[in-house]
């Protein structure tokens, strides 16, 4: 038989790969050089057909140099075959025998499931996990509900340390940003208004679109979309944290209700915070409304200020409050819950505050829906 | 001992200078492994033992001094090299928490090897049952391992391409006596019977005392290294108290009459 290079396509000149020789003829082989990962592939082509020879075969391994693990491995196969290593060195025989020992069984195969029932499953699996969740979200309502008017009416269980500072991180630090989306939201419907009004020759009615749309639905949608995204997320890792490390069920133990602590502080500053976030909003949303009547309709800003009030009222700007406390409750409960479905793992916590924003967004547009129709019916 | 029989050394540092800000953690330490030998590393918390381990390893450029593996700086070889020569348990175990266990121990070699996926497989059960796993471990996810399957599981992926050095940070911190006096009886076997050398960072006293044939004592910023009963002989005020403290001699004393069975 003939010499095979350890790796054909890697031999360089400067580094000697490890390579295997293979020598003899008929039943009575000899291996030189080394056995080990790099050298596998061309042991197993050369000798496979080999070791299904019927008669008595042996393999001599005195010129084998470095033997690893896999290589053992290999020789322990052909030991099962009935062939004879002989003229095993000293320094391989404990490999040897420590491979040959190991009570080796296939690694068992994950259980294949056909594609269509695996379809299946999974719808199912996802019915019983949505109508899981609608009772965890209901039960966990209703315990927050109860937690925070507890709360609101023993002013002794309020924590206005917690509260002012869930207020500065969700609403200070929050300005700049809901500001910018705001003007940039004004912008948008002014533009597509302008476009889609003008060949009726109705184009100054977009200072009345883009005051009314920011007031009654953009400026309240867009600031709770942008608070789930920031402040629910951080809600549920900052809790998701804590549960991960035990502080959730040190707390318990010390007889502190993390309700109490963990909960309540959040949904009541973040109830303080969306409302006011919302009518700074309204006002960007406003500003901006006004610069692009100034640069799309020659309308300056003192014309377009001069006629707010025939276009808006009260009760533009009330329909849009009034939904953010609503979205807030909605927002820091889903938030917090998720941070306490938080288990062991740090994988958890990033998989909750992926649900938890996913979860929030989505109930702030159903909310946002209901209350469409609610305020129809109602005539405002 | 192993040590003695290869007296070369695999892995020297020389120099090595640690430092964050104004804090120096390593004031020019040296230290030479030998071929073979299982060395521990031990220090007071916050005496740069990690750190020193993420030097040694490659993970981190020390400010001063180099890191060499046979011969050649540890930094400049390539993966697929490094791969080959260095295997690391980490502290947690590190286990990729989206592959099973089986793929974990696969993974280096589908990065470093032209082997068949069948052969893989087979080579990763041989090497799951080398570290204690039984083969049905092999399709588990590391959320479903207890602590001391980890550090198995994770071991096997250490040794996934036969490295000729295994550095095992803390390999019997969080375990119970009896997964912890496997992990050490399993550290001694692969020893023995692979050849490879093993550098262990450990405050386990009974794995310093009945595993390691050398100990490397991190003490103010530079290392001392001996056997056990040399640096109790130590004046060394924190030395003392480590090797000659109640723990010690309890690990000690289980350690004299294992070794007089």
């Amino acid at each position: 038989m003939t010499s095979v290079p350890a790796d054909k396509h890697q031999r360089s000149a400067d580094r000697v790969l490890p390579a295997l020789a293979v020598s003899g003829e008929g039943d009575h082989i000899a291996l030189a050089g080394d056995l080990g990962l790099a050298t596998l592939a061309d042991a197993a082509s050369a000798l496979t057909n080999w070791s299904r020879r019927r008669s008595s075969r042996s393999l001599d391994l005195s010129g084998l140099g470095n033997l690893d693990t896999p290589g053992a491995l290999f020789l322990c196969g052909l030991r099962d075959k009935e062939v004879k290593l002989t003229a095993v060195r000293a320094e391989h025989r404990a490999l040897l025998e420590l491979v040959c020992g190991l009570d080796l069984k296939p690694l068992p195969k994950a259980e294949s499931v056909p594609r269509w029932r695996q379809l299946v499953i999974q719808l199912g699996k996802g019915a019983d996990d949505a109508w899981h969740d609608a009772i965890a979200i209901i039960t966990f309502v209703g315990r927050a509900a109860s937690w925070t008017v507890n709360a609101l009416l023993h002013p002794g269980c309020l924590r206005p340390a917690a509260i002012s500072r869930h207020v500065a991180q969700t609403g200070i630090q929050a300005l700049p940003i809901i500001g910018l989306m705001a003007v940039m939201i004004a912008v948008v419907i002014g533009y597509q208004g302008v476009a889609q009004l003008r060949p009726f020759g109705g184009e100054d009615f977009t200072i009345n679109l883009v005051a009314v749309s920011v007031l009654r639905e953009m400026g309240v949608l867009i600031t709770a979309i942008m608070v789930a995204g920031r402040s629910g997320s951080a809600f549920t890792a900052e809790i998701g944290v804590m549960m991960a490390r035990e502080e959730v069920d040190a707390l318990t133990v010390m007889g502190i209700e993390p309700m109490q602590v963990l909960v309540v502080p959040r949904v009541i500053a973040l109830v303080i915070t969306l409302p006011l976030l919302t009518f700074f909003a309204d006002l960007m949303g406003l500003l901006g409304g006004a610069a692009i009547a100034q640069s799309l309709l020659d309308v300056s800003p003192t014309q377009s200020r001069a006629r707010r009030p025939q276009v808006i009222d009260g009760s533009d700007l009330f329909v849009g409050l009034v939904k953010a406390p609503v979205f807030a409750f909605f927002i820091a409960v889903i938030g917090c819950m998720h941070g306490l479905r938080v288990g062991g793992s740090a994988e958890s916590v990033g998989k909750e505050t992926t649900r938890a924003v996913v979860k929030s967004i989505f109930m702030v547009i159903v909310l946002d829906a209901f209350f469409s129709i609610l305020f129809e019916k109602v005539g405002l | 001992m192993n040590a003695r029989a290869h007296p070369e050394a695999i892995l020297c540092a020389r120099g090595i200078v640690n430092k964050f800000g104004a804090q120096v953690i390593h004031d020019g330490l040296d230290l030479e492994v030998a071929r073979g030998e299982i060395i521990g590393i031990a220090g007071r918390s916050g005496s740069g033992k990690s750190v020193l381990l993420k030097t040694l390893v490659g993970l981190r450029q020390p400010d001063a001094g180099d890191v060499l593996l046979n011969g050649k700086a540890v930094r400049s070889l390539g993966a697929t090299e490094k791969a080959a020569q260095i295997g690391v348990l980490f502290q947690q175990g590190a286990l990729f928490s989206s592959l099973s266990v089986a793929q974990n121990v696969m993974l280096p070699m589908r990065e470093h090897t032209a082997l068949q996926e069948k052969e893989q497989e087979r080579i990763a059960a041989m090497k799951l049952a080398l570290a204690g796993l039984p083969a049905d471990s092999g399709i588990k996810y590391p959320s479903a391992l207890s602590g001391g399957m980890v550090k198995r599981a994770a071991l096997a992926r250490a040794l996934a391409l036969d490295p000729k050095i295994l550095f095992l940070d803390e390999p019997t911190a969080d375990l119970d006596p009896i997964a912890a006096s496997g992990i050490d009886a399993l550290i001694l076997q692969l020893n023995h019977s692979l050849g490879v050398t093993v550098v262990i960072v450990t405050h386990d006293l009974t794995t310093l005392f009945s595993v390691c044939g050398r100990i490397a004592v991190l003490v103010d910023r530079k290392i001392t290294v001996g056997t056990a009963e040399e640096l109790m002989k130590s004046d060394h005020p924190w030395m003392h108290e480590f090797f000659r403290g109640p723990r010690a001699q309890a690990a000690m004393k289980a350690r004299k009459t294992s070794h007089g069975k």
